[in-house]
């Protein structure tokens, strides 16, 4: 079974008279595992697709099947639930709440989870996914005391504090510089060959685009290429140095 | 909605969100504060002028209503003349032995017993019917042929009040305060032995309430009746303030000595006393020249069930006509008396009583045929127009306080709108991480109701302290209770809650994705 199946999935917006197609009737399969990345330039859609595979959105046609379950069926508060379990978002900005600490930040997806966690739960999970990111010494740092590859590495264990299936990273090498940006990749590489975790990456960039295991190239709203990246696939990856960088 | 998301967390968003616009969250708290503090102050000052208003009545007396058996006034009222007066309202204690011109009066003859029955030393009172024959005397009291006949008014025959009837009216009448049951003799007392100091004074067979109702009395020494010596008919007596002067002496303490009282010891449990230096009570006064002792135990002692007042006080001053009117219903009723008999008992409230003591009896009697109108035009008529005088200030002072209140939950909403639109991003990305609807909405509502609930308890401080102000230096009344108090945070919870559903509606409806786009 794949974790992501998408079936003639279009979407489509009104721009003040234009009607714009940011989709046009996408159909892919995406294993449990695969590291994915789409590349595309701007306005080729992919963030459209991003915020559907995200269930942020909801395509206007078509059927999203997410881990076998058909998605585009279901309520707000569903599709909420899914994204705090199932889903871990990663963004370009990182998206960290300002003036609160980096174990905070990473334990906000605890909030929103239902059941109600305990608090010593909370403070134990987000720990421990801090401390995964080699973090630990730096949790009771806000976002601005933070390197902007610290930064993104707490954004990262928030998205894994719930241990969800699958990563949606939207740029999230787009504010780092060359170095720190390859350690990012390295982190996701990492994180898919040790837990399994799909992962769906959005970039413009074709060398980080080549971290993936797959490589889908969007243009206009459609699929125009779709390869497998051996290299990438059978690449070994080397255990991130903790630095401070 | 379940309010599931951990509050502690909420409330911390809550607090560095207002933080982050100190200066327009300190001025939406003071909007609201002045709102409460309005409100506040209105609450206080209404219920402090009504309460004003009601004591000064009540002291008045005026929410008395007297109940008392057999009617001496229903063929009085068809004479077109008027006909002789009768002082019969808290007359006290007659004279004996005494006439006035041309009148005739109820002779009491003391006559030493042994000369009629030769054996008690002992003086014992006969009344003697004197003869009203004559059409042109004048008595002092209703006349036979004026009287209803005595079983008509239902005197001589059964007692038209009784314990029951009393009871029935504390039990069956919405807004009564307080129901004091009475039989009221002339008496003659001796102190300590059965042949000592004796005095000649009224006799009130009473109940524990009656201080209650009594409100110019103090007790000087001791205590009043309880209900214990009521439901016991203890053999216990308090004296009225001139009786404990003549029998022990001026200023002295008599409580735990004994009475004599038809031959029967009483034990003194207490000395009651005129509140007012002004009204120093003298002989005659029927509450200070009085002895009191447990209905019951007049009922025990001379083996009676009747009664011969029944004392009623309202709780609203304004309500005396209804409840005289329900009073006469119900006796009525209980008496079993047809449509077209008169009543065998009279209803009259204290303003009725009022206006006829002291007058000349002639007068009297014109006061008492118009009564009615002259009772509703005076103190009813007074307390309902002030108490509508006082609605109007409290309506005023309330309206002041509904628009201060106004302007303090728009200053609430539209903080909680700016506050919606620089917090957009954030909204994103917790929706993004999992948060419903319902978690965003209720975060912004709670906000709302933090901010209005900190200006709620700041206007109740200010309110509370206003009103001291005023208190203190113009002399307004004000009841400041811990209701107010609450009924301000409430209102101020309310305040919050209502005028933060909309922004809190909006935040809740943005849409994720334009959300986490926002700049």
């Amino acid at each position: 079974m794949s974790a992501i199946s998408l079936r003639g999935i279009k979407k489509s917006y009104q721009l003040g008279e234009n009607r714009v197609e940011a989709l046009r009737g996408v159909s892919l399969d995406i294993g449990s595992g695969e590291f994915v990345t789409i590349t595309g330039p701007s306005g080729s859609g992919k963030s459209t697709m991003m915020h559907i595979l995200g269930c942020l959105d909801r395509p206007s046609e078509g059927e999203y099947l997410l881990n076998g379950r058909n998605v585009s069926s279901l309520s707000r508060d569903e599709l909420a639930d899914i994204r705090n379990k199932e889903v871990g978002f990663v963004f370009q900005g990182f998206n960290l709440l300002p003036r609160t600490t980096a174990l905070e930040n990473v334990e906000v997806p605890l909030l929103y989870t239902r059941p109600v966690m305990p608090v010593a739960e909370r403070r134990e999970r987000a720990m421990k996914a801090l401390t995964a990111m080699g973090l630990a010494d730096r949790c009771d740092h806000h976002p601005n005391q933070l390197s902007g590859g610290q930064q993104q590495r707490v954004a990262i264990a928030r998205a894994l504090v719930n241990e969800p299936a699958l990563i949606l990273a939207d740029e999230p090498t787009g504010n780092l510089d060359t170095r720190t940006s390859v350690e990012v990749m390295r982190i996701l590489q990492e994180l898919r060959e040790r837990s399994g975790i799909t992962i769906v990456l959005i970039t413009h960039e074709a060398d980080i685009a080549a971290y993936g295991t797959r490589v889908i190239a969007i243009r206009d709203g459609d699929i125009v290429s779709d390869e497998a990246n051996e290299i990438a696939a059978a690449q070994p990856v080397t255990v991130m140095p903790v630095d401070g960088g | 909605m379940g309010f599931d998301l951990p509050l502690r967390h909420s409330l911390g968003i809550a607090w560095t969100a207002l933080a982050r616009n100190c200066m327009q969250a300190v001025l939406a708290i003071l909007g609201v504060t002045i709102g409460v503090g309005a409100l506040v102050a209105s609450l206080a000052l209404g219920g402090g002028a009504q309460s004003a208003l009601d004591e000064q009545l009540r002291a008045a007396g005026a929410n008395m209503i007297l109940v008392t058996s057999g009617n001496y006034q229903v063929k009085r009222e068809q004479r077109m003349d008027g006909g002789p007066a009768h002082g019969w309202l808290d007359r006290g204690p007659q004279p004996w032995n005494t006439t006035q011109h041309g009148r005739v009066m109820q002779a009491v003859l003391m006559a030493p017993a042994d000369d009629l029955l030769g054996a008690s030393a002992t003086p014992v009172r006969f009344i003697l019917a004197h003869d009203e024959s004559d059409p042109m005397a004048v008595h002092d009291h209703p006349t036979a042929a004026e009287r209803l006949g005595d079983a008509e008014a239902g005197l001589g025959a059964a007692a038209t009040l009784t314990q029951e009837d009393a009871r029935a009216i504390e039990r069956e009448i919405e807004g009564i305060e307080f129901v004091v049951s009475g039989v009221h003799e002339n008496a003659r007392i001796f102190a300590d032995r059965p042949d000592g100091e004796q005095w000649y004074t009224r006799l009130h067979g009473t109940e524990a309430d009656l201080p209650r109702v009594r409100t110019g009395w103090v007790l000087r020494q001791g205590r009043f009746l309880t209900a214990g010596d009521v439901a016991g008919s203890a053999q216990a007596m308090v004296l009225g303030r001139v009786v404990a002067d003549r029998l022990f002496g001026p200023d002295s303490d008599p409580v735990g000595r004994t009475v004599f009282l038809w031959k029967q010891p009483f034990t003194i449990v207490g000395v009651i006393d005129s509140q007012s230096w002004a009204t120093a009570p003298a002989a005659g006064d029927d509450q200070f020249d009085a002895v009191y002792v447990p209905v019951t135990t007049v009922a025990r002692l001379l083996n009676v069930a009747k009664l011969n007042t029944v004392l009623v006080t309202t709780r609203s001053v304004g309500d005396t006509t209804r409840i005289s009117g329900a009073v006469t219903k119900l006796l009525r009723a209980r008496h079993r008396i047809a449509e077209n008999r008169p009543d065998d008992f009279e209803v009259r409230t204290q303003a009725q009583q009022l206006l006829g003591k002291g007058l000349p009896p002639e007068v009297a009697h014109v006061v008492a045929g118009n009564m009615r109108s002259v009772d509703q035009l005076t103190i009813e008529q007074l307390s309902s127009s002030l108490t509508r005088a006082n609605r109007t200030m409290v309506l005023l002072l309330g309206s002041v306080a509904a628009v201060s209140l106004l302007v303090g939950g728009i200053g609430v909403m539209n903080l909680l709108l700016l506050s919606v639109t620089q917090r957009t991003r954030e909204v994103g990305l917790r929706v993004a991480l999992g948060a419903r609807q319902s978690d965003i909405g209720l975060q912004f509502l709670l906000e709302a109701v933090l901010l209005a609930m900190l200006g709620g308890v700041l206007g109740t401080l200010t309110g509370v302290f206003a009103v001291q102000v005023l208190q203190q230096f113009f002399r307004w009344s004000a009841v400041v209770s811990p209701g107010i108090a609450f009924v301000a945070v409430v209102v101020a919870a309310l305040l919050g809650i209502v005028f933060g559903v909309y922004p809190a509606r909006r935040a809740a409806a943005l849409l994720p994705i334009d959300a986490l786009r926002h700049e």
